[in-house]
């Protein structure tokens, strides 16, 4: 009966908010806010350079067709891009694969309507001195990164979103 | 006997620390195939281990996790 | 007790009731994720050269329940028939020894190995794994194992936590499993080095129905990424067996002198092992990838306080053929020397404390040389079978026990929903 109830309180919705916002801020490196390396990259269309975004929030991600959270990260981050675009948000995921069949593969499977970019030397994914696969950073609209997070996971997906609001909101 | 057991430690250590320091985060396409872990045919080695324990004296060995994409 | 894994080191303990409880695969609103579920399932065939076969279907499933975290379940049974050497040995004159149960007699013809065909038995095991994260970089596994087949019983419980460092290229593995194991063989526990009648007339000088053993395993590790391509792993893995270790079905042969198979007064007497174990082994293992194919060496070197020590070489190569084929030969060769108190027979007049003619402590070797086919048939299934030969020879000159073949035939069909 006692574990009932402390699985139950587990449950409630502002205990996993608050523990995954937690997480999220243990996972994450508060960097004081030190100005995002600026780079050029392909994309399937147009080249995209980094600091042409000043002025808009950018979700930064870098990802790969051979990491498996980053299948669930896609979804969420179309869902990002869908509801925060007219906001000002920009989702720019960064891919590192050097095979571009595995690439196209991937979104062929997961569809990205973000902006897809090419690094498949890894010469930003160095810059940035990745720590892990994925990574992510949030650039505001000054162009400094605030937020680095290692990883995805659901549980997180909330909290993210509430720090992309806030700095939508700046 | 030991002393076998020693330098081929010895031997491991030192091909090892070719590099130990490993490799970068977004390099590890090739250790994320499921054919680079290090128990990819769950199955067949649960299969062997119980056969061998049962033919020989021997037991022990093999353990879990590391390698892959490293992802999360 | 031929193909029977009487007490495997387990590994993993499951709180399925809380595993349940903790939320589900995707968050709402964002769609699912991948496949969730991954389905491996097997049949194994094994038969030795006229002595023990077995059929032995496995069914492994794994689920994911959160972010990196998965429950596995696994199903095994394995049907055993056949005979298997009781540890006397052949002599010029045929021979009848008694079955377990004390009710029956079996004779074996003369100059042959004697073989006791009592075994037909079924063994069901059911094994079942957590894995979760508990912190950045760390995480643990639990499980839990039964197996139960009509004479032996083993429970069984284990942990092991992961420590990833240095960007993930290292990774450090502890982990500890008990086992506790009943046996209650038929006709009950023999009074080992007694004698063993030869006739239903007599019952054997017994000790009890049954008794019990425990087997504590600890395992230390360490696995780094070397390159792009190459993974290794260094494990120690330390074992204490205590309580019943010996074999009750089986028997040594007494003679009345050394260098004769004259058979004594009593000429069987039931084995006797010590009643503890202290096991260690030395593992190590590299993945190593080519342009596509992969080699996949481990060796292993074992030594316990019964004296025994063995080299383990271990060897998979997978040769990808295009199309998502694969071949994959395999060689394993192993090497043992025997249990001090192995003996492959005992003097009338000189019977130590501890003695076992069981030829799988005694010096031996196994080669084993396999070839297994392998075809992807969708992004989410594999279909693969394998055969191997496995031959098992005695080492070192005099009076030894005869070769063992075996054959090992599998197919897998492994798919992901």
């Amino acid at each position: 009966m006692k574990n009932q109830g402390v699985v139950e309180h587990m449950r409630s919705p502002a205990f996993r908010f608050i523990s995954s916002l937690l997480l999220v801020l243990a996972l994450s490196q508060p960097v004081f806010a030190r100005p995002a390396p600026d780079f050029t990259l392909p994309t399937a269309g147009a080249d995209v350079n980094l600091q042409a975004y000043r002025g808009k929030v950018v979700y930064l991600d870098f990802w790969a067709s051979w990491c498996i959270p980053c299948r669930n990260s896609f979804p969420w981050m179309n869902a990002m891009h869908q509801r925060h675009a007219d906001q000002g948000l920009v989702v720019l995921a960064v891919n590192v694969d050097r095979d571009a069949q595995a690439v196209r593969h991937f979104l062929d499977k997961y569809p990205a309507n973000f902006t897809v970019a090419y690094d498949p030397e890894g010469h930003i994914a160095e810059l940035y001195h990745l720590k892990g696969m994925p990574t992510s950073y949030l650039i505001d609209r000054q162009g400094h990164i605030v937020m680095s997070h290692v990883g995805f996971r659901q549980g997180d997906a909330a909290s993210l979103e509430q720090q992309i609001e806030q700095l939508l909101s700046q | 006997m030991t002393k076998l057991a020693l330098s081929a430690l010895c031997c491991c250590l030192l091909l090892a620390g070719c590099n130990l320091q490993g490799v970068r985060p977004w390099e590890r396409n090739v250790l994320a195939q499921k054919k680079m872990q290090l128990d990819p045919y769950p199955n067949d080695s649960y299969l062997d281990d119980h056969i061998y324990y049962s033919k020989e004296s021997s037991s022990g060995g093999a353990g879990v996790g590391g390698g892959g994409c490293g992802c999360n | 007790m031929q193909l029977n894994n009487k007490s495997k080191p387990v590994r993993h303990s499951l709180t399925l009731a809380t595993a349940t409880l903790l939320g589900s695969v995707s968050a709402p609103g964002y769609g699912a994720a991948s496949n969730d579920w991954e389905i491996d399932s097997s049949v194994l065939y094994y038969a030795e050269d006229g002595r023990v076969s077995a059929i032995e279907p496995v069914v492994r499933a794994r689920k994911t329940i959160g972010d990196d975290e998965f429950l596995t379940f696994r199903l095994v049974v394995d049907s055993l028939t056949g005979s298997s050497a009781n540890g006397a040995i052949a002599t010029t004159a045929a021979q009848t020894f008694t079955k377990p149960s004390g009710d029956a007699t079996y004779t074996t013809a003369a100059n042959t190995t004697p073989l006791d065909p009592s075994f037909h038995d079924t063994r069901v095991a059911v094994n079942g794994e957590w894995e979760k994260p508990l912190q950045d970089n760390l995480k643990g596994i639990f499980g839990a194992n039964l197996s139960k087949e009509y004479d032996y019983t083993s429970l069984g419980a284990s942990a092991t936590l992961a420590w990833d460092f240095n960007s993930r290229n290292t990774t450090f593995t502890t982990g500890l499993s008990l086992n506790l194991d009943t046996v209650k063989p038929v006709g009950g526990i023999p009074d080992g080095l007694t004698a063993m009648p030869t006739t239903t007339t007599f019952t054997k000088a017994s000790v009890g129905d049954s008794d019990n053993k425990t087997v504590v395993d600890v395992l230390l590790g360490i696995t780094q990424v070397i390159g792009r391509k190459t993974l290794m792993q260094f494990n120690y893995t330390y074992g204490q067996d205590d309580g019943y270790l010996t074999d009750p079905y089986k028997i040594l042969s007494v003679v009345t002198d050394a260098g004769t198979a004259t058979l004594a007064a009593t000429p069987y007497l039931y084995e006797q092992r010590p009643d503890s174990r202290v096991r260690n082994a030395f593992y190590w293992k590299t993945v190593h990838q080519f342009e596509q194919d992969v080699v996949n060496f481990s060796y292993r070197y074992y030594w316990d306080d019964w004296g025994i020590t063995s080299h383990t070489f271990d060897a998979r190569y997978r040769y990808e053929l295009g199309g998502g084929h694969y071949l994959m030969p395999h060689a394993r060769y192993y090497l043992q020397d025997k249990a001090d108190f192995y003996h492959y027979k005992l003097v009338d007049g000189d019977i130590p404390r501890y003695a076992s003619a069981d030829y799988r402590l005694g010096d031996l070797s196994t080669t084993t040389l396999g070839l297994k086919y392998g075809v992807e048939l969708s992004e989410n299934s594999e279909f693969s079978v394998r055969a191997e030969i496995m031959k098992q020879q005695s080492r070192g000159s005099g009076a030894t026990f005869p070769d063992v073949d075996a054959m090992i035939l599998q197919a897998n069909y492994s798919f992901l929903f």
